[in-house]
């Protein structure tokens, strides 16, 4: 899985790049060079392409975004630009707001930027969860289980925890992150790189600790995707408590709960 | 026509996206649990005008919910396609590259195969004269499991069959690929992989099983539709739908 | 909790509080006050403690025992990798190990003499007063403390373990690993975790994903490799056997260790090529970075890996198995180079988002 990764990583960085020494520069430039045009830059852009010409581009802008989320990395807006947007770069505003637009209305997806420096997109669902089972059971990837554990012992211990405790934990549900697992492979790798690619986790040394120790937080993808008050719930039935008796998790719950649901 | 989506149809692809492939048993069903999870009228029989309204979005991304039949049950199922090549989703990341040559090496045996099946061993026997990076045999049996599972392909007893899914999305490609090696059921003019043939070499029809079981059903003297020729296949049984089935 | 647990052992546990804490703290003047340990002879500004343990010839010999200074650094440091690997368990209000690691660690430096044995002390001394503030935390956060152990646990139910049948297995950490989860255990937990996450679902298609026609045939990517290696064979050789005698041994090691590594991704996932760059370049160090090159160049010069071009012109590095050795290429020897200055090093990391090194940097025996 994370070696298919590297496969795919390199074929996209490929894409771009020919040949790497003089590319890499090249990219840097497309990241700086790439500042938003104006509004009036946009107009007059936009007066000399058709309707139908605009429209080819937010089609093809929106395939892009459904085949990279295959592998939930996130889009980065230089690559975007380079692979897709192409010439239409001086309307790429008007090109991103219909796209949005378009994942919205058509697929209930909602585009997010996570990260408005590096300029980095994710999809995310619109839609909730539904109350009443659906009949049709789409197949899950056992990997959330996993996941869902690592980011709720990140956030009830605060926010930030050190990665003996994850690893630690981990074990006791009988996966070692130092042996290949049945389900997950290379447990390490699953969860400091693909999770940490994904961005739902971020990985990160904690510093002057020798030997070297590293801590987890929530990624950016966690942030949009993921809801505090619904874990909380699933661990007040694990635990057979109240929600609310973990009152500062909880608090946190609520608040972020709805700020991001103002988002929408 | 182009009536606008709601939150019903948005939820309906979002499973069809989850899930690639859905019988029609299913699709009426989920349906249903869509309008009433967002509180909007269901009318049993305009499944398929739901689905319209949903295309007619999905028309410019190239995509299409596609409805045909399972060579095995003769059942409808409700498929997610992708209708065009270009180089956007060429970067899908789904297979690596020598994984799709393999693919394709497997549709080359099951299309030119009589009964439209291919055995493991010559799958495996094909990876010597792949082009890309040799599969290992491990890693062969690996990647054919991975398609089972994906739902590219079926397999029963080691023999390898094109999936519903698979002939839903490709029917157009495999007519176009393998024009001289393709053969269309007499009964429903699809083309038909698993299928009976007529024996008169001058004839050689082919019908589907399902195909084969309705044309024929009350008929105790079977002949070939196309050149009269007695039809000496066992007639299969009509499958009726259990009441839960999926996939 | 340090501060119980300085009630029960008053004379041993002065570590020194004032240097880790930055004050406000109702315990630390109690533990200042306490008895230190530290001797006369050492720390004459300390002098409160309880007298020396050693006679100043005693000293003498201690001080000068190599093997003693290397068993006490070995002892800490055993100590120090307890404490980070137990961190949760220590924290759990249900025992004081924290307690016994503290009374270990007062053993040992009283044979303390030498500043990297200090240095390993403080190292110590800092990770305690951590676990110490982080446990006092616990007892004063409002509402109910998150205990792991038990989040586990009920885990472990709700994946419907069988503690039943339980085998042989041995007792790890003081928690039993008895019992085994059902295949579906992990898919029973993700999908009831699911309605915790708003993933999109993704779209998946076979029909193109490829060409539609079959690829032709790739000999230009044979050609290059030629070309390659037969421009590497000029250039080469003399650095090479400069290298073999000066550091021959160290070298050889090295380059069984690269080995290993290639092997173990090779194993990982046979299907998917190896990019060279990501193999051999150290984010983080640019030295590092040439030395993985040059052992790595011994792996293909002995045939143990090979270098090709993908359809990208990328080079791909993949390890060769015994008897898989092409039968032209076999008994001529082959060796690549390159030139790499830390700008390109640079730019090599960026393009290819490299995050950490697939070889992970040898480890530094310091003994």
């Amino acid at each position: 899985m994370t070696q298919r990764n590297r496969l795919s990583h390199t074929q996209s960085a490929s894409q771009s790049r020919r040949q790497p020494s003089t590319s890499a520069a090249q990219e840097e430039d497309d990241d700086t060079i790439f500042t938003q045009p104006s509004s009036t830059q946009v107009q007059k852009g936009l007066e000399k392409l058709t309707a139908a010409e605009v429209e080819r581009k937010v089609a093809e802008v929106v395939q892009y975004f459904l085949v990279k989320d295959q592998k939930k990395v996130p889009v980065r807006r230089a690559e975007l630009v380079k692979n897709v947007v192409k010439e239409y770069r001086n309307v790429y505003p008007e090109i991103i707001k219909r796209t949005a637009r378009t994942l919205d209305q058509v697929f209930g997806l909602k585009l997010v930027e996570i990260d408005s420096k590096n300029h980095m997109y994710i999809l995310v669902n619109n839609l909730e969860p539904a109350d009443g089972a659906s009949p049709i059971n789409s197949p899950t990837s056992p990997k959330m289980g996993l996941l869902f554990v690592i980011l709720s012992v990140v956030f009830m211990k605060g926010g930030v925890v050190r990665e003996n405790l994850i690893w630690n934990t981990l074990k006791k549900l009988r996966v070692d992150p130092g042996e290949k697992h049945e389900e997950f492979g290379d447990v390490k790798r699953l969860v400091t790189d693909e999770f940490v690619r994904q961005r739902y986790l971020e990985y990160a040394r904690i510093p002057h600790t020798e030997p070297i120790e590293h801590e987890f937080r929530w990624g950016q993808r966690a942030d949009a995707e993921v809801s505090k008050a619904k874990i909380l719930e699933f661990l007040g039935q694990l635990f057979e408590q109240e929600p609310q008796s973990w009152s500062q998790q909880y608090k946190e719950a609520h608040s972020s709960q709805a700020s991001s649901s103002s988002q929408r | 026509m182009s009536r606008q989506m709601g939150d019903s149809h948005r939820r309906f692809l979002q499973t069809m996206m989850a899930n690639g492939i859905i019988d029609e048993q299913g699709a009426k069903a989920l349906y249903q649990h869509c309008c009433e999870v967002h509180s909007t009228q269901c009318a049993a029989d305009r499944l398929d005008d739901f689905i319209e309204v949903i295309n007619s979005k999905l028309q410019p991304m190239f995509m299409q919910i596609r409805k045909g039949m399972s060579e095995v049950t003769g059942y409808q199922h409700y498929a997610l396609v992708n209708m065009a090549e270009t180089d956007i989703t060429r970067m899908s990341s789904d297979y690596a590259d020598n994984e799709l040559e393999l693919f394709r090496k497997t549709m080359d045996l099951i299309v030119g195969s009589e009964n439209g099946t291919a055995s493991s061993t010559d799958i495996l026997n094909s990876t010597d004269s792949m082009t890309t990076k040799k599969l290992k045999k491990s890693e062969t049996e690996h990647l054919l499991s991975r398609f089972v599972q994906d739902n590219w392909l079926s397999e029963k007893r080691g023999e390898y069959t094109l999936s519903t899914r698979c002939i839903i999305e490709m029917e157009q490609y495999i007519r176009k690929m393998y024009p001289d090696q393709v053969k269309v059921c007499y009964i429903c003019h699809n083309v038909a992989f698993q299928c009976q043939i007529c024996e008169k070499p001058t004839c050689g029809i082919k019908i589907h099983n399902p195909c084969v079981a309705r044309y024929f059903k009350g008929r105790p003297d079977p002949h070939c539709p196309a050149c009269e020729e007695f039809w000496p296949h066992e007639i299969p049984e009509i499958r009726r739908p259990r009441s839960q089935s999926r996939r | 909790m340090l501060g119980a647990h300085v009630e029960v052992h008053p004379k041993k546990t002065h570590y020194k509080m004032k240097r880790a804490r930055s004050g406000g703290d109702e315990d630390a003047p109690r533990q200042n006050g306490s008895a230190g340990r530290r001797t006369e002879d050492q720390h004459p500004g300390d002098a409160e403690g309880e007298g020396s343990d050693f006679g100043p010839a005693d000293l003498q010999n201690n001080e000068n025992d190599p093997s003693l200074r290397r068993e006490i650094r070995s002892k800490y440091r055993e100590l120090i990798s307890s404490v980070q690997q137990n961190r949760e368990d220590m924290l759990s209000p249900s025992n004081n190990k924290l307690t016994e690691v503290l009374e270990e660690a007062n053993q040992l430096f009283k044979d303390v003499r030498q500043a990297r044995e200090a240095a390993l002390d403080a190292q110590l001394l800092v990770m305690a007063t951590d676990l110490g503030k982080e446990k006092a935390g616990q007892l004063f956060s409002e509402g109910t403390a998150f205990d792991p152990a038990a989040f586990t646990e009920h885990l472990l139910s709700f994946m419907g373990i069988n503690r039943l049948e339980e085998g042989d297995e041995e007792q790890q950490n003081g928690s039993t690993f008895g019992g085994y989860l059902p295949q579906d255990a992990w898919h029973r937990l993700s999908r009831r975790a699911e309605c915790c996450f708003r993933t999109a679902p993704s779209f998946h298609y076979m029909m193109g994903s490829f060409h539609a026609e079959p690829p032709p045939p790739k000999q230009r990517i044979e050609r290059q490799r030629k070309a390659l290696t037969t421009e590497a064979k000029r250039t080469v050789p003399t650095q090479l056997k400069k290298m073999e005698t000066s550091h021959q041994e160290a070298t050889e090691k090295e380059v069984e260790r690269i080995l290993g590594c290639l092997k173990r991704y090779y194993e990982d996932d046979p299907a998917s090529p190896i990019s060279y760059f990501e193999f051999v370049i150290d984010p983080k160090s640019f030295a590092r970075t040439v030395e993985n090159i040059f052992h790595t160049s011994f792996l293909i010069r002995d045939d143990l890996a090979r270098l090709y071009l993908n359809d990208e012109k990328l080079p791909c590095i993949a390890h060769v198995e015994e008897g898989e050795v092409e039968a032209e290429g076999s008994g001529r020897r082959k060796q690549c180079i390159m030139s790499l200055c830390e700008e390109t090093w640079k730019e090599i990391i960026d393009a290819f988002d490299i995050q950490e090194s697939m070889i992970p940097p040898p480890e530094v025996d310091d003994e």
